[in-house]
């Protein structure tokens, strides 16, 4: 049941499909049968409290007020601590992402200070391998939340904010804004896909370069319209653009959602978007292109399906 | 139960022998009721305006639920959304909880401790205008289509000018600032009521349990508030004139912002539990018969909790990015608080144990409070580990553990409340019948609602969504969660119905309905405007128990100090603080319009500034000033006897530090410390996080610090010698130090002024902040001056008899702490200027 629009695997804080999330899981297991235990146990004592006739007694307090909180919250505390080192110890990740929040959507950087590959929306992880992500935030604050691979970390303008991951299952989950960000809050998600070593670093190597040639006239007429719609001036698209306003198009036909992680990636989704983003997505910056004649609104959507 | 059921003799207190006295009491007719100054009548508008807010918090909720029962629901669109749950959590933490349980303080704790009203009643009018003017303010704001659309947390950058570029956070701020004004001086007046005004013989170890609740939950907002009023006043600041104190660019920190507002935010939630607590501890005894189990346990938790909820405010912080030091530190404190709390369970239950319980409907209020809030506190120790945190903050995780915790810690006790001291509003008995509909129709709504919640949270749902997609596992849950809402709320329209009902065809209430042990039942329960007649000595915790010779006659006659005593004004006992021994009469005032008119002005200065219209703003500012000063003049009476009965002779006024008027003195400082010690906090915080900023800015001039700094100390030494001779009862030397304080004060204002000069408050976040300080102290030396030439006026006038140096002793209290702000601002300017010319 845990597809969202078909095509995530999960957003889900109870499947463990990463370090972080995995050793929470054991936390919140364990802290869930620990509660529910001493849940019952205390409406027990109620029960036979209501009962009793033979008066209340200092050592109940003493002992379900005092010593027993003490000894388990000492407990929880350590086991809590375990994990705390757990997930925040390994800082020496061989890779580094840096993900900036921005009303209402991410940009992404893999290698920030190497190779400095640019990309929008969907973050692709390595499979077994510490990644650090860097947090940043252009304009408000954001939280940066994969539940199914970790905990959240807020993205704070004026700070860099750090968060190892480590993803230990293959496939493509959802994340999402965690923290009240305006208007278009809800709609704010974003896939992460996780690939094995081999397939991230072909990934990462495909990232550099020009983006695919347009190559049916249908995709070439996209690719005019794109430039002289207006498209080119805050969209990069790899060898066309190096705008840095809205999201990075260069490999857009190749995500499975579209609007950060909102709706599936389709063609009739995307020529919606273009033509009523106010719309889908009240808040965000891009003009709606309601204006585009049919046969153009389907060029340039053919043209952005085939940059994959 | 059957006392409900049964017929009330009219007791003859509804018309009592003591015509004088009662005339004197006596509510003003019309809509002169407006002018009451009673604790009985500003008590009973706090309850019912606090109430019609939560029933407006409630529908805003509904609609919240409404448009999350379907995945992609367009019921509402996402602006309007966020004004929905935004004025959902505005309205019910700061205009339902906190004023309505300090209605419930106001109107109980005179009763309970044998006062005829509170200590500074007009204070007490000012502060309900003061919230209805500032709630109207920001319900007003749906009017303007300006709902504020932030979240009630209000975070900075968002909240900033460049991203609500409109009124709508103008109007949050603005509003809830103004009605923040009511919560601050509730709490002065409940600690001076507390500490002053008790019945003969009532030491604070027999105070009943409620008025130790009250008292520490006072101090909470009195410390607790300011980060909160301070924050909210740095926000508007840098809205209005562009003092950069959250921007990064400029050295500010949107973290700041946070720090400020948790470090309200957290021990609110203690401040709106404490009192529920309170208002259980007090019932559970009445329907078990016997007393609260473990008092001095119970009082020990409440005091340490007091102190512990002020060092975890940075768990609602987790995920900022904070080190993993101090996220040790804050887990550790959070699990830490579920000790007093976990005492306070127990006492609870071994309360229970100690007597035959009776399954009355405010009973059966006070089990679903255990369970539930037992839950939300389990839910709550999770959320203080810091790797779950992660994970569950920010999620509907927490909206559930939040509304058991609130919900569970303060409405259930509340609405038992509502059934157990009913009677003190008609005189009429609630429906027990109904009574235990509302209950399960509550309890099963809140539970469907809410336990599915922790669910719907760690399936992934983030909070403050307004739409969801199909299909990621929560649809379900969020149909449910809806449903279960709709049910909590037939439960709550049921007792509004109760309520109308039964002051038409509810039973009568009796003399003590509950059998209860507390002196609020001791007069039938709704009299025309007073309290005691004669106030009765008090020497046990359970005085309606204890003392049988109470309840053996009329309410009327029952023996007790100043019965008789015909002064034709309202007038109680000022008592010991510790040892609750009569020291003195203490003279109350008579209905006024002056707090009203305050208010009023105060509102038409918020208004107008929410309008932009300045010379409005500034009319307002004098109208208040104005009624202020009217308020302050009235006759000293100091220096007068009277035979109060019983043997005893007791003075009008004391000059004493442990005179009412000088133990309100201290509150409202420890408010003001409160304050000054929350822009220091900014100020330490930014030099911390921002030091290469902070080393930018032009540095304060070090001779006119130093100058600061000496008038400072002359501001203090000065007020310390005024003290002494004020209570050597040397006037004359008091009043001359007392105007070379204001002297003084004058100096170091200016000189501080003078120091900042070339400090440009808009360039970075560090120097809007010294200017900041230097404003508030600024503001405090005005009001020593204002003072002291307030306090020679009255002696020239005449309305201060010779030998009455109290005004000039209050003075100097106020003068001291002001000196102590000046020289610790002075040395902040000087560290300014030395961390310059080191650079």
């Amino acid at each position: 049941m845990d597809s969202t629009l078909g095509i995530f695997n999960s957003q889900n804080a109870l499947t463990d499909a990463g370090q972080g999330a995995a050793q929470t899981l054991w936390l919140t297991w364990i802290m869930t049968a620990a509660g529910i235990a001493i849940f019952v146990l205390v409406m027990g004592f109620i029960a036979l409290a209501w009962r009793a006739r033979g008066g209340g007694r200092t050592w109940w307090i003493v002992g379900g007020g005092v010593v027993f909180p003490v000894v388990a919250l000492a407990a929880l505390f350590a086991a809590s601590t375990v994990v705390l080192r757990g997930i925040a110890g390994h800082m020496d990740a061989p890779h580094v992402i840096e993900v900036t929040g921005k009303q209402f959507w991410w940009d992404v950087v893999y290698d920030p200070e190497g190779r400095a590959l640019r990309d929008s929306n969907e973050i692709v992880l390595p499979l077994g391998e510490p990644v650090e992500i860097r947090l940043k935030s252009a304009d408000v604050i954001h939280s940066f939340w994969v539940p199914s691979i970790a905990g959240k970390m807020d993205m704070i303008p004026g700070r860099v904010n750090r968060l190892t991951v480590t993803a230990t299952k293959a496939g493509r989950f959802r994340g999402q804004c965690a923290e009240f960000c305006g208007l278009s809050h809800p709609l704010m998600a974003f896939e992460v896909v996780v690939l094995p070593p081999g397939d991230y670093a072909a990934f990462l190597a495909s990232l550099d370069g020009e983006a695919r040639d347009a190559v049916t006239p249908t995709e070439r007429r996209g690719a005019e319209i794109f430039q002289s719609a207006g498209c080119i001036a805050c969209h990069r698209v790899r060898g066309l653009s190096e705008a840095r306003i809205g999201p990075d198009l260069s490999r857009l036909g190749a995500r499975a959602a579209l609007g950060a992680g909102m709706w599936e990636m389709n063609t009739g989704n995307l020529a919606g978007w273009i033509a009523d983003v106010g719309d889908m997505k009240p808040g965000a910056q891009m003009p709606s292109y309601n204006h585009l004649s049919g046969p153009d609104l389907r060029a340039l959507v053919a043209w952005l399906e085939s940059l994959t | 139960m059957s006392v409900a059921e049964e017929p009330a003799p009219c007791s003859g207190a509804r018309m009592g022998e003591d015509t004088t006295f009662e005339a004197v009491w006596d509510t003003p007719k019309g809509w002169r009721v407006l002018s009451s100054v009673s604790h009985r009548v500003v008590g009973r508008r706090f309850i019912y305006t606090g109430f019609v807010f939560f029933l407006i918090a409630g529908v805003l909720a509904l609609l919240v639920r409404t448009q999350l029962i379907v995945p992609g629901n367009d019921f509402l669109d996402l602006e309007t959304y966020n004004q929905v749950f935004t004025m959902h959590g505005t309205l019910m933490m700061f205009l339902f909880a906190i004023p309505i349980l300090e209605g419930f303080a106001v109107y109980l704790i005179p009763l309970m401790l044998g006062a005829r009203d509170l200590i500074f009643p007009r204070l007490g009018q000012f502060g309900y205008y003061c919230y209805l003017f500032g709630g109207i303010i920001v319900l007003s704001s749906f009017l303007f289509d300006a709902a504020p659309d932030g979240g009630w947390f209000m975070y900075v950058p968002l909240s900033t000018t460049d991203f609500t570029p409109d009124i709508s956070a103008d109007f949050w701020l603005i509003g809830i600032t103004f009605a923040e004004i009511a919560s601050v001086t509730a709490a002065v007046e409940l600690i001076t009521a507390i500490l002053c005004a008790r019945a003969p013989g009532m030491s604070l170890a027999k105070m009943p349990i409620f008025a130790w609740y009250i008292l520490i939950t006072a101090f909470m907002i009195a410390i607790g508030f300011p980060p909160l009023i301070i924050g909210s006043i740095l926000l508007e600041a840098e809205r209005l004139l562009g003092l950069p104190f959250f921007d990064p660019l400029a050295g500010g920190d949107p973290l700041l912002w946070q720090h400020l507002f948790w470090l309200f935010g957290h021990p609110e939630v203690y401040i709106i539990f404490l009192p529920a607590a309170g208002m259980v501890a007090t019932m559970l005894p009445t329907f078990v018969g016997a007393p609260l189990f473990g008092y001095g346990f119970a009082v020990a938790a409440v005091v340490s909790m007091g102190f512990i909820s002020f060092g975890l405010w940075a768990h609602h912080m987790f995920a900022t990015g904070l080190p993993i030091l101090s996220l040790s530190l804050f887990s550790a404190a959070s699990t830490m608080v579920a000790v007093p709390t976990g005492v306070q369970i127990f006492c609870f239950i071994a309360t229970l144990a100690s007597g035959r319980p009776r399954l009355t409907t405010p009973m059966l209020f006070i089990l679903g409070f255990l369970a539930i809030f037992v839950l939300g506190g389990l839910t709550g120790v999770m959320l203080a580990s810091v790797p779950f945190n992660w994970q569950a903050h920010d999620s509907y995780f927490v909206v559930a553990h939040l509304h058991y915790v609130l919900i569970g810690g303060m409405v259930f006790p509340l609405f038992g409340a509502f059934y157990y001291w009913a009677p003190h509003f008609s005189g009429r008995m609630l429906s027990e019948r109904l009574g235990r509909w509302v209950f399960w129709l509550m309890f099963i709504g809140f539970n469907t609602t809410f336990l599915l919640m922790h669910l719907t949270g760690l399936r992934g749902m983030p909070r403050r969504i307004a739409t969801y997609p199909e299909g990621i596992g929560w649809d379900r849950l969020n149909m449910l969660s809806s449903i279960g809402s709709y049910i909590l709320a037939a439960g709550v329209a049921l007792f509004v119905y109760d309520v109308f009902r039964s002051l038409r065809r509810g039973p009568l209430a009796p003399r003590n309905p509950w059998g209860a042990a507390t002196l609020e039942w001791l007069y039938p329960p709704v009299t025309p405007g007073f309290n005691f007649h004669g106030i009765p000595p008090v020497h046990s915790r359970e005085p309606l128990w204890d003392q049988p010779e109470l309840l053996e006659r009329e309410a009327h006659e029952v023996d007790g100090l100043m019965h008789g005593l015909r002064d034709g004004r309202r007038e109680t006992l000022g008592c010991d603080p510790v040892t609750g021994a009569p020291l003195y009469i203490l003279r109350l005032p008579h209905p006024t319009w002056v707090p009203m008119i305050a208010a009023a002005g105060l509102a038409l200065m918020f208004g107008a500034t929410l309008a932009s219209v300045y010379w409005l703003c500034a009319l307002g500012g004098v109208i208040a000033l104005a009624a202020f000063a009217v308020w302050a003049w009235e006759p000293s009476d100091s220096g007068v006897e009277r035979d109060v009965g019983m043997g005893t002779t007791l003075p009008v006024n004391l000059v004493d530090r442990r005179s009412h008027t000088h133990v309100g003195i201290v509150g409202t400082m420890l408010v003001l410390m409160a304050l000054f010690a929350s822009l220091i906090f900014g100020l330490l915080y930014l030099w911390n996080t921002q030091p290469q900023i902070a080393a930018t800015m032009a540095a304060p001039l070090a001779v006119p610090s130093g100058l600061a700094g000496i008038a400072g100390l002359a501001v203090a030494l000065f007020g310390q010698f005024t003290r002494h001779f004020a209570l050597q009862g040397r006037t004359g030397r008091a009043a001359l130090l007392a105007q070379l304080t204001a002297i003084a004060a004058l100096l170091s204002g200016a000189s501080l002024g003078w120091a900042l000069l070339p400090v440009d408050p808009r360039a970075t976040a560090f120097g809007a902040t010294l200017w900041a300080i230097a404003g508030f102290v600024a503001i405090n030396l005005c009001v020593v001056v204002f003072w002291a030439l307030f306090n020679a006026a009255r002696k020239l006038a005449g309305r201060v008899g010779p030998g009455q140096s109290l005004p000039d002793f209050n003075l100097a209290t106020f003068a001291k702490g002001t000196g102590l702000m000046v020289i610790i601002s002075a040395a902040f300017c000087l560290a300014g200027t030395l961390g310059g010319a080191a650079q």
